[in-house]
């Protein structure tokens, strides 16, 4: 599956692994997998390093993630990236609104 | 229809409809038809293929039943030329065969008939056929008349679509524009309008995704960028607007990406907001070298309502014959049929080989078509050259006021003017540093007199003046400054840093408007709460390569009647039209 979703052991951080396109036909699978955790408790962490490709529609997905949580800056962390999807999330200025790692 | 009615219908076998029975044995169609009347059928009857296409073709009927086996002309043939006539219609067509060959059923099917019957007859089964059939048949309707509705719908909202987004637009013949949609709507826009001062707007954006959904939100993007844009808002100030409404409109997920340039009248300077956009090139008139690369430094729109554009927005100066290229991410980011993308430094690329009397994007367009071929379209693909020319600006003349007042009212002094006047607006300490009162000053009046024609001129009257009682009034800066050769550069500055310490002052506005039968006038009235200036030595320095007094001499030439108190921090100026 293209999304899954960890916990730390401690119980606060959910990462969430996307893996090839991430575009809208992940959309489903993103919901579900931060749906599945509390709403505003926890820090999100989206790892994209092993994501091949996205789009503006997976931009959105992230907006909507950072909905779920608690908006405040900082508190969805975005780790990894191709040089390509670096690029995307450096024109979309994705840097004042989420923690890129 | 409503499922109501068409199930009473129904229910009634009486009139379900009309049945066409081809068979060249006279006791097969008296059994058929007496079956079918028992279901509430009409017959009309053939006796070979070739006429039941003559009397489907007379009269269309709801339903056939084809023998396979008849002279003249069989089954199969006969049946495919129904479908033929029927068309977009589902006429759904019954075999009748004695056969049990699986091949020659099969066959039944391909060549467009919907079931078969084998005989002899089953009056049970031949009912439950016509059931089933019916079902189809709605459903077909069902889709038939959703699928015209949605093509309708899709007609009328292309046509709004235009007639609100893109007919607006000023300046279309200078610029040399690419727009491919993914679908029948963009997902990206491109709009341009003039400010008051003549001032080229123009924003190109691109919202999430592409078709419909996408293209809903142009319509208030381009309302509030229009309607700010002809009130002489600044860039930041409709970019933040722009932003606020889509951010309290759209749901999270959905935003606008956007390259915004305003091109000043006269060809000076441009003022240049990316907000999440590809690069944007500003390119050399005289070698087409890329002299400026504007980077996106915003987000895009939308996703924050809280946002201030102040600080993202740069000025570059330019000269005449530069020109600006806008793109946004569909044309970088098209595949061709391997799945590489166009990308950005091929546009570069483009660039450098150009030579400079041709346009840029025409080369673009052309290779970008032979890089895709045939591979498909993901996602809209728009871009825009435009020229930095005098020809992109109207040539309008300022009007001038009327010579004198039509209908000779009594002259207004100074000295009576603040006490009565219709609209009176102070702005007061650190209002001062960021506040632009011109667009709702022109907006009071345009509500309350019209004067459209004036509209420029009135722009740039109350600009000097309030600029004027700021820089000479409230900041005391000195018009001196500008004399030396860098001066105006260091006058800005100077500007710049006095208005980011500014905590103290005041400029008062009042307007005055007085029509009658004729025409009418202005009386415009700023007061500052500076020491006043030497406006006598300012005004009587009339050279115009001087670089100080311009202002002035602009305001004394627009307007009927200019008048300053002695101290020089209160001027009432008077603007007359006649009608």
């Amino acid at each position: 599956m293209a999304i899954t979703s960890t916990v730390s052991s401690d119980g606060k951080d959910v990462t969430i692994q996307v893996s090839g396109r991430f575009d809208f036909s992940t959309h489903q699978d993103f919901m579900r997998a931060y749906k599945e955790h509390e709403k505003g408790e926890n820090r999100f962490i989206v790892d994209l390093s092993e994501a091949e490709y996205m789009d503006s529609s997976a931009m959105g997905m992230l907006l909507q993630l950072r909905e779920y949580s608690n908006k405040q800056s900082g508190c969805v962390t975005l780790r990894g990236g191709s040089g390509a999807i670096q690029e995307i999330l450096r024109i979309a200025n994705f840097g004042k609104i989420f923690t890129i790692e | 229809m409503s499922l109501a009615a068409r199930d009473l219908i129904k229910t009634n076998n009486n009139h379900r409809g009309t049945a066409l029975v081809a068979d060249d044995e006279l006791s097969n169609r008296i059994i058929l038809k007496s079956l079918l009347k028992k279901n509430g059928y009409e017959v009309i009857q053939a006796v070979d293929g070739a006429d039941a296409v003559h009397k489907f073709s007379e009269k269309p009927t709801d339903m056939v039943f084809m023998d396979v086996m008849m002279p003249i002309m069989d089954g199969y043939e006969s049946a495919r030329k129904i479908k033929e006539i029927s068309g977009e219609h589902f006429i759904p067509i019954i075999f009748l065969t004695a056969m049990t060959d699986e091949d020659a059923l099969a066959h039944c099917i391909e060549v467009g008939g919907d079931d078969f019957l084998t005989k002899p007859l089953n009056h049970t089964l031949l009912r439950a056929k016509i059931l089933a059939m019916e079902r189809i048949r709605d459903l077909h309707r069902d889709l038939y008349q959703l699928y015209g509705r949605m093509q309708r719908d899709e007609e009328i909202a292309e046509q709004v679509f235009s007639n609100a987004v893109l007919a607006g637009n000023v300046a279309f013949e200078h610029i040399h524009s690419l727009s491919r949609p993914a679908d029948i709507f963009s997902g990206d826009i491109l709009l341009t309008s003039f400010s008051p001062s003549n001032d080229l707007n123009v924003l190109m954006g691109d919202f999430t995704g592409h078709g419909l959904a996408a293209a809903l939100g142009a319509l208030p993007v381009s309302e509030v960028f229009r309607s700010m844009s002809t009130k002489g808002f600044s860039p930041a100030r409709i970019l933040s607007a722009i932003n606020e409404k889509l951010a309290n409109m759209l749901p999270t997920g959905m935003f606008l990406a956007a390259q915004y340039v305003t091109i000043s009248h006269d060809l000076d300077h441009i003022t240049i907001c990316n907000c999440g956009m590809p690069d944007l090139l500003i390119l050399d008139g005289d070698n087409n070298s890329i002299k400026h690369r504007v980077i996106s430094s915003a987000l895009p729109l939308g996703i924050d309502s809280n946002l201030a554009f102040h600080d993202n927005v740069k000025v570059y100066f330019i000269k005449p014959g530069d020109r600006i290229l806008l793109a946004t991410d569909g044309v970088s980011e098209a595949r061709n049929i391997n799945g590489e993308l166009f990308g950005q430094a091929r546009i570069d690329e483009i660039v450098k080989t150009q030579n400079s009397d041709s346009f840029v994007l025409d080369t673009i367009t052309k290779q970008l078509e032979e890089f895709c071929g045939n591979a498909p379209q993901d996602d809209d693909i728009t871009a825009a050259e435009i020229p930095c020319i005098s020809a992109l600006f109207p040539k309008k003349e300022l009007t001038r006021s009327a010579s004198e007042t039509p209908h000779t009212a009594e002259h207004v002094h100074s000295s009576n003017i603040g006490d009565d006047v219709d609209f009176n607006l102070t702005l007061r300490h650190g209002r001062l540093r960021d506040a632009n009162p011109i667009p709702l000053l022109i907006s009071y009046i345009q509500e309350t007199a019209g004067l459209d024609e004036h509209r420029a001129t009135l722009f740039t009257l109350l600009t000097e003046l309030y600029v004027n009682a700021l820089d000479h009034g409230v900041l005391g800066l000195s018009s001196d400054i500008k004399e030396t050769s860098d001066g105006f550069t260091h006058y800005l500055q100077e500007r710049e840093h006095l208005l980011s310490v500014l905590n103290e002052g005041s400029i008062t506005i009042g307007l005055r408007i007085e029509p009658n039968k004729t025409g009418g006038k202005i009386i415009i009235c700023v007061e500052d709460s500076g020491a006043g200036f030497d406006y006598k030595k300012e005004r009587a320095c009339t050279s115009n390569t001087a670089l100080c007094g311009r202002g002035l001499m602009l305001i004394e030439e627009l307007c009927e009647s200019l008048e300053h108190n002695e101290k020089g921090n209160k001027v009432v100026a008077v603007y007359s039209w006649s009608n």
